[in-house]
């Protein structure tokens, strides 16, 4: 049995399916991310793991122990929402020694473990501050910490970088792993952001609709989407019928029989790399710059592909040119929509 | 020459409306003789010697002052935690609240003062127990609303559930978290629901009447023996209103203050 375990977990709202007999497994010291879009069921996922929301059916199981019928309080399980839920009467060390107050630490313990705490996350000299007095990012450590200090079983995390700039949610991201894998914290993260998903997880679990439509290491995710959702979700994937692949690369031999073919707008070359790559030429339709990436929305015969290259040269390519391109048989990946 | 405009003019105007009978009344409060002259013959502080004078009058202002302070004492332990309750855990029954919370403004005081002693004289329970129950009810809306104003803006919710997981209970989260938090507003609640009982007259006076005479019966008995010592009554009670009101601004202010930061 898996740390974390979840078995055919069910849940309606005012009789709407959010979750479907759901099943998900966690490792001891692994992060794993729910991703999936708005109302997709993972924050409610997230809160029935805690406690503070009952499933209609299905079990919980923490470290082996069925937890489901488990108050909140008793879980021993820390949260980090969304808004922080930092408490405003209470400075940076009261908020975080509450959790410890609450289960009758000794105070001496509880000032060392508040002090470790507040280094880890780098908040020394701010102890005395109110949630109030701190910027979003470090209210978001504050709210780390306070519920790592009571070294729970396992850490939930609901959102907790959507509210930030881009520049600070990437330092957090980085501390947060960093933080995650020095206390070897069984972490569960909620995100809608595909890109924070891939930088920090072990493994991702993608929902759609109430279900977990497919899981597995970032890599194995982006690489090899099961599915034209998670294809379209997790990337600018180029999802083509049959025939529209056959009108574009006539020459391609793809061994597999599918209705629908992902391709990745990287993977488009601009040298052959193999033998076996096949030419494709095009017009541009439209250019965008995108930074280190340029992106073309390439015509080829009827078919419009999107395609990324590295913004090398000096001189960007104009609207109208054609474009000669070579594919790797590899890159073309079929799906398989009903495979979950 | 600066002009006047029509916004300052009718400001002025309505101003000169509400102040003139308060100056008035000041003054007549301060007036030896008062009668075929503009302004007052002279001035004299006789009318407060003799209102403070009188132990009926100290022993009025206590009664009031006590009827309306424990009811609202109760009020806000009893009515608190339930508008707590329903705007955190059921917030669907909150229309049923806001119902009740017409209801208490659609029953004119008279009707509600007959109904309450056909339905409670004669059953033993002390009429003045009876009007505190009544007054206690009156007092939902304020206290609703402002306890409940002071929760959304708070986000309760969430603060419950982070102390809950954080392994508090419900009651301790309350208290600890909730409470303070809310404070202010249960504050400024309190003093406007303490003020408004303070100022009440018709249910006390046809319930209980001369039983348990309150400043605002008292007022009304001296109305015809003296118009200077009425005056007197109710330039204290003007007093004690002022300091409420800038109480109840000093803890507005404070908590807007205190959201403006964050």
């Amino acid at each position: 049995m898996s740390y974390v375990q979840i078995e055919h977990m069910s849940k309606t709202f005012h009789g709407q399916h959010v979750l479907k007999q759901l099943d998900l497994a966690i490792e001891k010291g692994e992060l794993v991310t729910l991703l999936g879009p708005s109302g997709c069921g993972k924050s409610t996922l997230l809160r029935i793991l805690s406690g503070l929301t009952a499933p209609d059916t299905g079990k919980i199981y923490i470290d082996g122990k069925d937890v489901t019928d488990v108050s909140p309080k008793n879980r021993e399980i820390g949260m980090v929402f969304q808004s922080y839920a930092l408490f405003p009467n209470l400075t940076v060390s009261q908020n975080i020694a509450f959790g410890l107050e609450m289960n009758k630490v000794p105070k001496a313990d509880i000032r060392l473990r508040v002090q470790e705490m507040i280094e880890l996350v780098g908040l020394a000299g701010k102890e005395q501050n109110y949630p109030r007095e701190l910027s979003g990012g470090q209210q978001q450590r504050v709210a780390l910490a306070r519920s790592l200090v009571t070294r729970p079983k396992v850490l939930l995390l609901d959102e907790p970088l959507s509210a930030l700039d881009a520049q600070i949610r990437k330092n957090l991201q980085k501390q947060l792993r960093t933080i995650q894998r020095e206390l070897n914290m069984t972490t569960v993260l909620v995100t809608h952001d595909q890109e924070e998903a891939m930088a920090v997880s072990d493994r991702i679990y993608i929902m759609n609709g109430g279900r977990i439509v497919q899981h597995g290491s970032p890599h194995e995710i982006y690489t090899q989407p099961h599915s034209e959702f998670v294809a379209r979700f997790i990337g600018n994937y180029n999802v083509l019928s049959a025939e529209q692949l056959n009108q574009i690369a006539p020459d391609l031999s793809i061994r597999e029989v599918a209705e629908r073919f992902a391709i990745r707008p990287e993977t488009f070359r601009e040298q052959p790399v193999t033998a076996e790559d096949i030419r494709l030429t095009g017009k541009i339709a439209h250019v965008s710059m995108l930074g280190n990436v340029t992106r073309y929305e390439l015509n080829i015969g009827d078919v419009s592909v999107l395609v990324d290259t590295l913004h090398m040269s000096f001189e960007s390519e104009q609207t109208g040119t054609t474009k000669t391109l070579y594919l790797c048989p590899k890159d073309v990946i079929p799906l398989y929509d009903t495979i979950a | 020459m600066k002009r006047i405009g029509l916004p300052s003019l009718s400001f002025a105007l309505v101003m000169l409306y509400l102040f003139l009978p308060v100056a008035a009344t000041v003054l007549y409060s301060l007036a030896t003789e008062w009668n075929s002259t503009v302004l007052p013959e002279g001035l004299t502080l006789k009318w407060f010697a003799e209102l403070y004078g009188d132990p009926r009058f100290l022993q009025a202002f206590g009664r009031s002052f006590v009827l309306s302070f424990l009811t609202t004492v109760v009020a806000v332990v009893i009515i608190v935690p339930a508008v707590f309750s329903i705007v955190v855990y059921a917030p669907r029954m909150e229309k049923l609240v806001q119902l009740f919370v017409m209801l208490t403004y659609a029953v004119p005081g008279v009707i509600m003062a007959v109904g309450l002693i056909r339905t409670y004289s004669g059953n033993g329970i002390p009429m003045i127990v009876i009007t505190a129950g009544a007054y206690l009810v009156g007092l939902l809306p304020y206290l609703y609303q402002g306890t409940r104003n002071s929760l959304l803006a708070l986000h309760a919710r969430s603060l419950m559930e982070a102390a809950e997981l954080l392994g508090a209970s419900r009651w301790q989260a309350f208290v600890r978290i909730i409470v303070p938090n809310i404070m202010s507003g249960i504050f400024v609640s309190a003093l406007l629901s303490f003020s408004i009982l303070f100022g009440e007259f018709v249910l006390i006076n046809i319930l209980v009447g001369g039983r348990y005479e309150t400043l605002q019966l008292y007022l009304y008995n001296k109305l015809s023996a003296s118009g200077h010592v009425a005056s007197a009554i109710t330039v204290t009670y003007f007093v004690l209103m002022a300091i409420i009101t800038s109480l109840i601004v000093r803890f507005t202010r404070r908590s807007f203050a205190r959201k403006e930061v964050s």
